[in-house]
């Protein structure tokens, strides 16, 4: 196969239906680019795992085309399982595995002779600082650890396209820091990463580009700078209130309001910024709120607009 | 790590997937294999040895079933009943469809389930066939056939199996499905004892259902004269293990 190839993915008005009326996936389209890392967001049953299983071969859409270069994935789903790696978000099944185990087999198993799987096991063993795992059986990894190396058996000998859904959970903050740079690496290598996340303000500094799909369909696609464009002018106010208040009367330069739990975020024109503090600063001295800050507005506070509802309980929504 | 431009295909990408696959295999269930096979070979010998224990004097008749059938128990337990309700815990525990987008061809994951289940049932076969010809005076002559026998039913039971695990969507289905099957095979199947000892009917059934043409396989290969019409029972047992392979091949290239 000639270099000159191109290796994008292309999903394209992909359809798939259950039981002859969920529409899981609604004429979805996205492109994924060779070294791009790309973010699929949206919230419970938005579609995403699906659209991966049609990816990877393991369902096929009721329309539309998904293709990886010249090879079309739907009609030929040995290809697809060749030409991509996959993390599902349930753990990887490696409890009677020692780590080592576990990734050079599955190196094995996506074809690279044992020279080069071991030489990529110790290199990422490495990079994520897994060294004393390295001969643990998998029945004894805490839930980080062994979310870890079910990253290093999917990229360990990576296929043109990765697939990573909820790569850092239950990973801590330091090695979630060395799993992203593993990421980049796999993106300036030439592969494309597809990951799949509800995390967005974790994808918001990992992804080039994201999709927000929900109810089977994109909602938005871009950069996040591009996401929250429609944004610019406008910051979030957020509140902190005190256990057991209620929402407060809003003033009139509270444009959006969102409640979880105790948090009340808010969202502002800039230029009512100091009428905001002034607004912030009572509910404070009045014991109703207990801190506030005061920010530009995230790709979260998109993301929230767009799916429309909040996944967290207790929640209110009011835009 | 630049990832391949080119796609693997060819009998050497069969191979090492087949191996590769198998290590997988034999290695997920390190904790449990030396316990299955001895819990298999304690209840296959300890079979033979209960009948006697509990009847005193067996007849030569009924220890020559009990003692050639309890072969046939030992080979397709494992195939029949446990490897289906290993790939239901798979389902239950959500790990099924990482292992079916690993990217090997769908057979060599079937042939590692078959060669996984050869060596369980084996050693487990062995162990039994030696307790029986140790505590009964049986006029056992094993041939040659002996292998393509053995071979035949593990291929067979644990292809049943795995293509009814595999077409089987709900894993609690599979499992209750498999709970069944080994009390038919124990208890209401001919092959610890004579096909005339079941009402007519069930007999009838039999001659058509895979249990008692592996029982009578396994028999006339290590016995003379105990079996009138084994050409018959490898063509019913072929054809079980020819539809079974159509029916994994089905159920595994199909896609929802």
């Amino acid at each position: 196969m000639p270099n000159s190839v191109d290796w994008t993915l292309r999903v394209n008005e992909v359809t798939k239906v259950f039981n002859n009326k969920v529409r899981a996936n609604d004429g979805l389209s996205l492109h994924v680019e060779p070294g791009e890392v790309y973010g699929l967001l949206g919230p419970n049953g938005a579609g995403k795992t699906t659209l991966v299983k049609q990816i990877i071969g393991l369902l096929k859409p009721d329309g539309g085309s998904i293709t990886l270069g010249p090879h079309d994935l739907v009609a030929d789903p040995d290809a697809a399982r060749q030409l991509c790696s996959y993390l599902p978000q349930a753990q990887m099944p490696i409890n009677s595995f020692r780590s080592r185990e576990a990734i050079e087999i599955t190196g094995m198993i996506r074809g690279a002779d044992s020279a080069t799987v071991k030489r990529r096991c110790n290199e990422l063993i490495e990079a994520l600082e897994l060294e004393e795992w390295r001969n643990t059986y998998g029945a004894r990894l805490s839930g980080g650890v062994k979310r870890l190396i079910g990253f290093v058996m999917a990229t360990v000998i990576p296929g043109r396209i990765v697939i990573l859904d909820e790569p850092t959970n239950d990973v801590d903050p330091l090695r979630r820091r060395l799993l992203w740079e593993q990421v980049r690496r796999l993106g300036e290598q030439g592969v494309a990463v597809l990951l799949v996340t509800h995390n967005v303000i974790e994808a918001e500094k990992a992804v080039d580009r994201l999709a927000i799909i929900d109810q089977g369909r994109l909602l938005a696609e871009g950069t996040p700078s591009s996401m929250k464009s429609a944004d610019r002018g406008r910051l979030r106010l957020q509140l902190k209130m005190a256990p057991g208040r209620s929402t407060p009367d809003l003033p009139p330069l509270v444009q959006e309001h969102t409640r979880v739990g105790n948090s009340l975020m808010t969202v502002i024109n800039e230029a009512e910024a100091a009428h905001g503090i002034g607004w912030a600063q009572e509910l404070v001295g009045l014991g109703v709120a207990e801190e506030y800050a005061l920010g530009s507005t995230t790709l979260e506070d998109v993301y929230i607009r767009m799916t429309g509802d909040i996944e967290a309980s207790g929640s209110v929504t009011a835009p | 790590m630049t990832p391949s431009a080119t796609l693997r295909s060819g009998p050497s990408y069969w191979w090492r997937s087949y191996l590769a696959i198998l290590r997988w295999d034999l290695t997920g269930l390190r904790m449990v294999l030396p316990i299955t096979v001895l819990v298999l070979s304690l209840a296959g010998a300890g079979f033979v040895l209960a009948v006697d224990l509990f009847f005193g004097q067996v007849p030569d008749k009924a220890a020559l079933y009990v003692c050639t059938g309890v072969l046939v128990v030992t080979l397709v337990t494992i195939g029949m009943v446990l490897a289906p309700q290993l790939i239901a815990q798979q389902k239950i525990e959500k790990t099924y469809d990482f292992l079916w987008s690993l990217p090997v061809p769908r057979t060599t994951a079937a042939f590692s389930w078959v060669t996984t289940n050869l060596v369980i049932s084996l050693p487990a076969m062995a162990l039994a066939l030696a307790v029986a010809m140790l505590r009964y005076d049986l006029p056992l002559h094993l041939t040659p056939m002996l292998l393509p026998a053995v071979l035949l039913v593990v291929f067979t039971g644990t292809m049943i199996g795995y293509g009814l695990a595999h077409a089987v969507s709900q894993p609690m289905v599979t499992i209750a499905i498999s709970q069944v099957l080994i009390f038919l095979i124990i208890g209401f199947s001919p092959i610890n004892f004579p096909a005339d000892q079941l009402p007519g009917w069930l007999a009838s059934v039999h001659q058509w259902l895979p249990f008692a043409p592996m029982a009578d396989v396994i028999r006339a290969s290590i016995t003379v004269g105990v079996v009138p019409d084994v050409a018959r029972s490898y063509l019913v047992l072929g054809a079980w293990a020819a539809a079974s392979v159509t029916l994994t091949a089905v159920v595994l290239g199909r896609r929802k």
